[in-house]
């Protein structure tokens, strides 16, 4: 059904395409760069040159490892709540607030209605997209994630919060079609949270996709999936890229009880260990996953975005899941 | 009547909850953050890291204490997580992967039991001590007999569920929950032989799954013995927070705690359940909303109050947030715990 849709958009993709979830590690000039924009020793212009020379080595490098559909990396961004809250009117950031160990992030705080003020990434997908004939994906976050991910002081309750959400995102979504995207990624990494809360964020998708012409992807992670499945396969997108490797591959089971009827992007590398998957463990993860959801099916990964990663390990990762897909292709 | 004789008179406590944000937005506030990047880095030492770590301590009793809560945690700021913390300490027990922690977009360190999980050493005593001290050495009018630090440990039951196992000895979740409460047990006596007189059991996992009741009840049992045998009879308080605790009100307050603390975010009903029902013991009211950066109207959470304290047995309740306030920045954690005292004295006046 999805490889339809793939090839009506004009998307011919091998089996058992490879990509990557979203971020990558930054490299040290750029987060030096970052830490003297934000001290005001550097430019906007000066910092934006920079970033695109490390979007620039990350959409090359992606290439040379023979990788099918690239990101841009997120070399401009920070954490992928905060990105958009803070272009966002209605938004005001609030302060430092611990996501696990020693990661922190500025949780935004909704003070007013939110408004969208324009393209957001539309720009920065146009630029990596330039700079290679495979495609890109656009990159977001979902509606439901960003109403879980702040703090709401003005709207009366979570659903009103996401509504209001979903229509500005469906806006940024619609302007990156109109650019040329093909490809959407819209990240709901909180959709397992409140497993009573599921139609929320279902109804959220919807309003955000719904009619669009566009391959949809939903990128999800370390959740209690067993909880929502397979309530969650109603989300409005075409494919979902979930963390397999941390989980050790336990959903499978969840598949076998219950026909896995989307798209997945499979998580092949845990992207919170320093260590180097063996190729061979990671192809039988593949072989694992072919057990149970059709081959046609199954795009290749990363758990989540690499960022946690230095450079060299991430390449090393993503070198990792192109030969075990090139491998299984034959 | 003075302010002191008002708040033992109305019976209402101030009581924080558990964790506090451990580092905060000014460079002073970000030696821990700094300290843990260093150590990771190869170029910072263990000892700096404890250094950073009493430091941040001592600040968040600091603030509690001016905020005049007078039951303190030591803001938990040691933990990596509410789980990894204890487990982790446990011989037979190995930290793996992450997971979400219930419905908060934190995350820990997934246990995993391997062999029975068995405490050779106590796991929060001298964190205890710590935190006694920094609380004594605080300048006066806050060490004045009326603040006192509590011990706050994630109860058998949320250990078990939040573990796996490797072991076919603890495959089963109440054999790891009865492995984990005995080791439990065991450190609540050290607690009690150390000083603690309020030691506060968080059991958030009972909420989100009522059907394993009968497991949550038998894990619990250990710990409510070791209470009782204890010669300095500390007071246990069972903290239950991250979901609709209407459901199982009736059950909660019938457990032999001496305290149940409940969230009250998640369903306002809740206020109408304890002002019909009533409560035989004391209660945790979780009223000011640990996970959200509004703060809430003074007045209307007294009138709650004023509904609920008369229905409680004794008359007695420990206001504080719902959950710890690790989850807020740490600007908008103090404000919250300054609420609590605006609270009281809204509440007072009506009591007046």
């Amino acid at each position: 059904m999805s490889r339809a849709k793939l090839e009506s958009l004009d998307l011919k993709l091998p089996l058992y395409p490879t990509t990557s979830v979203g971020s990558f590690p930054k490299p040290d000039y750029l987060t030096k760069a970052r830490a003297e924009f934000n001290r005001g020793k550097l430019s906007k212009d000066q910092l934006s040159e920079l970033e695109r020379k490390a979007t620039q080595f990350w959409i090359a490098k992606q290439e040379e490892l023979g990788i099918d559909v690239l990101v841009d990396g997120e070399m401009y961004r920070g954490d992928m709540v905060a990105y958009f809250a803070e272009k966002m009117p209605g938004f005001t950031q609030g302060g430092l607030v611990r996501s696990y160990g020693n990661r922190y992030y500025h949780k935004p705080i909704i003070t007013s209605a939110v408004e969208w003020p324009g393209p957001l990434t539309v720009d920065w997908w146009k630029y990596a997209q330039s700079l290679t004939k495979k495609p890109v994906k656009g990159m977001l976050t979902g509606a439901y994630t960003i109403m879980d991910w702040s703090f709401n002081e003005f709207y009366p309750d979570r659903r009103a919060t996401a509504m209001a959400l979903a229509a500005t995102i469906r806006k940024e979504v619609e302007a990156l079609i109109a650019a040329g995207c093909r490809i959407v990624q819209i990240d709901e990494p909180a959709l397992s949270v409140r497993s009573e809360e599921l139609p929320i964020a279902l109804e959220a998708m919807k309003k955000t996709t719904e009619g669009l012409k566009a391959y949809f992807i939903t990128h999800a992670c370390y959740g209690a999936f067993e909880e929502i499945y397979p309530g969650m396969l109603d989300l409005a997108v075409d494919n979902f890229d979930l963390e397999m490797s941390n989980s050790e591959l336990d959903m499978l089971g969840l598949f076998k009880q219950s026909p896995f009827t989307k798209d997945i992007s499979f998580g092949v590398v845990d992207v919170h260990s320093h260590v180097i998957e063996d190729p061979g463990a990671v192809r039988k993860r593949l072989e694992n996953a072919a057990r149970v959801i059709a081959k046609d099916n199954i795009w290749v990964d990363p758990d989540c975005g690499l960022k946690t990663r230095t450079v060299e390990e991430a390449i090393d990762k993503l070198r990792v899941c192109v030969a075990a897909a090139t491998a299984l292709r034959g | 009547m003075t302010s002191e004789t008002a708040k033992k008179s109305s019976g209402l406590f101030l009581s924080h909850t558990g964790s506090y944000p451990r580092i905060g937005d000014s460079p002073e506030l970000q030696t821990l953050r700094r300290s843990i990047a260093a150590l990771d880095r190869g170029t910072g030492t263990l000892a700096d890291l404890h250094a950073a770590e009493d430091d941040m301590t001592r600040r968040a009793i600091s603030d509690q204490a001016r905020a005049g809560v007078e039951w303190l945690t030591d803001g938990l700021i040691r933990w990596y997580d509410p789980v990894s913390h204890l487990a982790g300490k446990l011989e037979g027990v190995e930290i793996r992967g992450l997971l979400r922690f219930f419905d908060t977009n934190t995350y820990f360190r997934q246990p995993v039991v391997t062999a029975r999980p068995t405490r050779r050493k106590p796991l929060l005593v001298e964190e205890y001590k710590f935190a006694h001290a920094a609380l004594s050495h605080l300048p006066t009018p806050h060490a004045n007999g009326t603040t006192r630090i509590k011990a706050v440990l994630t109860g058998p039951y949320t250990l078990a569920k939040c573990s796996l196992s490797e072991n076919d000895a603890t495959a089963k979740l109440e054999t790891r929950a009865a492995a984990y409460a005995e080791a439990l047990a065991a450190e609540i006596v050290d607690l009690a032989a150390a000083g603690v007189e309020l030691i506060q059991v968080d059991e958030p996992a009972i909420v989100k799954y009522p059907s394993d009741w009968g497991i949550f009840e038998q894990a619990i049992t250990p710990i409510l013995r070791a209470r009782d045998n204890a010669v300095s009879k500390p007071k246990l308080a069972l903290y239950v927070y991250f979901r609709d605790c209407v459901p199982l009100y009736e059950k909660l307050t019938s457990l032999p705690f001496d305290i149940i603390g409940l969230d009250f975010t998640y369903n306002p009903a809740l206020v109408d359940v304890v002002a019909s029902k009533g409560s035989p013991r004391a209660l945790g009211l979780g009223l000011l909303d640990g996970r959200n950066t509004r703060l809430e109207d003074p007045a209307v959470v007294a009138k709650q109050i004023e509904r609920m304290l008369p229905k409680i047995q004794g008359g007695q309740a420990h206001l504080g947030p719902s959950s710890g306030l690790e989850y807020l920045p740490r600007d908008r954690a103090q404000g919250k715990l300054e609420l609590l005292g605006r609270v009281r004295s809204a509440f007072l006046g009506m009591e007046a």
